[in-house]
């Protein structure tokens, strides 16, 4: 019996995944540079380095805020912790949704602001995650004061990405979470053209 | 402390670029990435289903063989994904006779087939083929993940055709409270997605995935990935299991609902409340001796949900094989490939 060929395989590796997440590493490491300045300054002129830590932390919470509100200014520095809903946005596409959903805001306005809802609620609970991991990172930081230094930026992003993996971990087992991803998936599909469920 | 300098992120930043530079010819010349080493035959079809035999790798294999039935979601050759991870190899170099369902891609046509249809009709054909091909009465089984929990509904159904059941990575109560794909599954309105949809896109199981733990498996990993650009057989290895965690199949439509409901939101297998066809799965009914392998840190099927079955099925020669390890690592770590194989041919040939 001829062995069957199976179907051409769409998901090979995807470079623009790893280019992307490189682009955002290169964005951290960017973004994370003047503030270092800034922090030894601080560091230099007041000696003290809770003060300096703080100040140093203030500034990354505001970066990644600004990009949280204006994407569109720092949008690999956004992609940073918007990752969860980058997947989702992929995801949607492959459900068979217009490229820009955004097209069905006129023929289902109202299933359409229920989603916008959703999605809202959704990225509050990123967001509150990601504020989270800041806090936590600089506990992480301070509790490490006398200790085991940190010294690369490939260092300090682990330690990003450990911290958000924590506090995200918490929020995803929430009951809050449980109940908004499964609503943003709910008013999506009630997005889809009416009549065109499958028979 | 930070003892991070600004020169230090300068200089960091540049390697790092530089690394991607050349990263990406190495990424170009690597050429296919293969998975599914040993050589296998195809020895029934039916629909989109293939049944393979693997080679034997001794000259007289087990007379009972051992049909794995793996899951629907993902890919089969994550049990043989290369020469040196490869849970097949460990079985076949044990002397074990080897078959192994292949579900295929299920596409539009296939969305109205359901539970039923995998479990009375696709499974029980292979098994029977199985039966016939080698003049026995019972085979051996072995499901993994959701093809244990196939294995164990066709099992119950039909024990006098199950020899041996071992069941690897199996979900049986879906209700314990560190099962976090049932938590994010129970709001689903799985109809409505259903009927909106048809079958499920293997994306959407995609997300799922990788959304609970996006940080490390959809960033830092790519990010992990600049120190291995230099060694194309490292990095083969990575993108084997890259290729393997995003070649999802979409989900038959009919048999998602079912599973999705019947299985993650309403925990009715270990309650004995799923109906196959017109027949009632009662795990008491599994009264064949049984292998219940797990992952002790597994994050998808937490121990509990797999050791379930030891309270509930009916079988007076249970055993429980623990792995130290996780949800995938028991398929390719080295460490699975030198404990598990093993230990699964020596509990199968003791009995």
């Amino acid at each position: 019996m001829a062995e069957r060929t199976d179907p051409p395989d769409p998901s090979g590796f995807n470079v623009e995944l790893l280019l992307k997440q490189a682009r955002t590493y290169l964005a951290f490491g960017e973004q994370l540079q003047p503030l270092g300045v800034r922090f030894h300054e601080t560091l230099e002129q007041e000696g003290d380095w809770n003060t300096a830590l703080r100040q140093y932390f203030d500034a990354i919470k505001i970066a990644l805020a600004q990009a949280t509100d204006d994407p569109g200014s720092h949008p690999e520095l956004a992609q940073l912790w918007t990752v969860t809903l980058d997947t989702w946005q992929q995801a949607i596409a492959s459900l068979g949704f217009p490229a820009s959903i955004a097209s069905l805001a006129g023929s289902n306005a109202e299933a359409w602001q229920a989603y916008q809802r959703a999605q809202t609620q959704y990225l509050g609970l990123l967001r509150q995650a990601a504020k989270d991991a800041l806090d936590l990172m600089e506990q992480r930081l301070t509790a490490q004061a006398t200790g085991a230094t940190v010294a690369s930026l490939r260092a300090l992003y682990n330690l990003w990405v450990e911290c958000n993996e924590e506090t995200y971990g918490r929020m995803l087992r929430s009951a809050e979470y449980g109940e908004f991803s499964g609503r943003l998936l709910n008013t999506l599909l009630r997005c889809h053209p009416a009549g065109e469920t499958k028979p | 402390m930070i003892g991070l300098t600004p020169e230090r992120i300068t200089e960091e930043l540049q390697h790092f670029h530089a690394k991607l530079t050349q990263g990406a010819k190495t990424l170009r010349d690597l050429g296919e990435i293969e998975t599914g080493v040993s050589p296998r035959d195809p020895v029934y079809q039916e629909d989109k289903l293939t049944l393979y035999r693997y080679q034997p790798r001794v000259e007289q294999p087990h007379p009972v063989p051992l049909l794995i039935v793996y899951a629907l979601v993902n890919r089969p050759y994550m049990m043989d994904l290369q020469e040196d991870r490869s849970m097949i190899r460990g079985l076949l170099d044990a002397g074990l006779d080897i078959y192994l369902i292949d579900w295929g891609y299920p596409d539009a046509n296939d969305r109205r087939l359901n539970l039923a249809d995998y479990i009375q009709r696709y499974i029980h054909h292979c098994v029977d083929y199985l039966r016939e091909r080698h003049g026995l009465d019972a085979i051996n089984l072995l499901g993994v993940c959701q093809g244990g929990a196939l294995s164990l509904c066709f099992a119950a159904l039909y024990p006098e055709k199950i020899r041996n059941l071992i069941t690897m990575v199996t979900p049986v109560d879906f209700h314990t409270p560190d099962n976090v794909l049932t938590h994010l599954i129970r709001y689903v309105d799985v109809d409505l997605l259903v009927d909106t949809l048809g079958n499920l896109p293997g994306q959407m199981l995609n997300f799922a995935f990788v959304s609970l733990s996006p940080f490390r498996l959809a960033g830092q990993k790519y990010v992990d990935v600049m120190d291995i650009l230099d060694d194309a057989q490292v990095l083969k290895n990575f993108l084997r299991m890259e290729k393997w965690i995003y070649d999802s199949p979409d989900q038959a439509g009919e048999a998602f609902r079912q599973f999705a409901k019947d299985f993650f939101q309403q925990n009715k297998l270990i309650k004995g409340e799923v109906i196959i066809g017109d027949q009632r799965v009662d795990l008491r009914n599994v009264i064949m001796p049984v292998l219940n392998v797990y992952a002790s840190q597994d994050h998808l099927v937490p121990p509990a949900a797999s050791k379930a079955l030891a309270e509930i099925c009916g079988s007076q020669d249970y055993s429980e094989l623990s792995f130290k390890g996780g949800h995938i690592g028991i398929y390719v770590s080295a460490r699975s490939q030198r404990e598990v194989p093993p230990a699964i041919a020596a509990w199968l040939l003791a009995r």
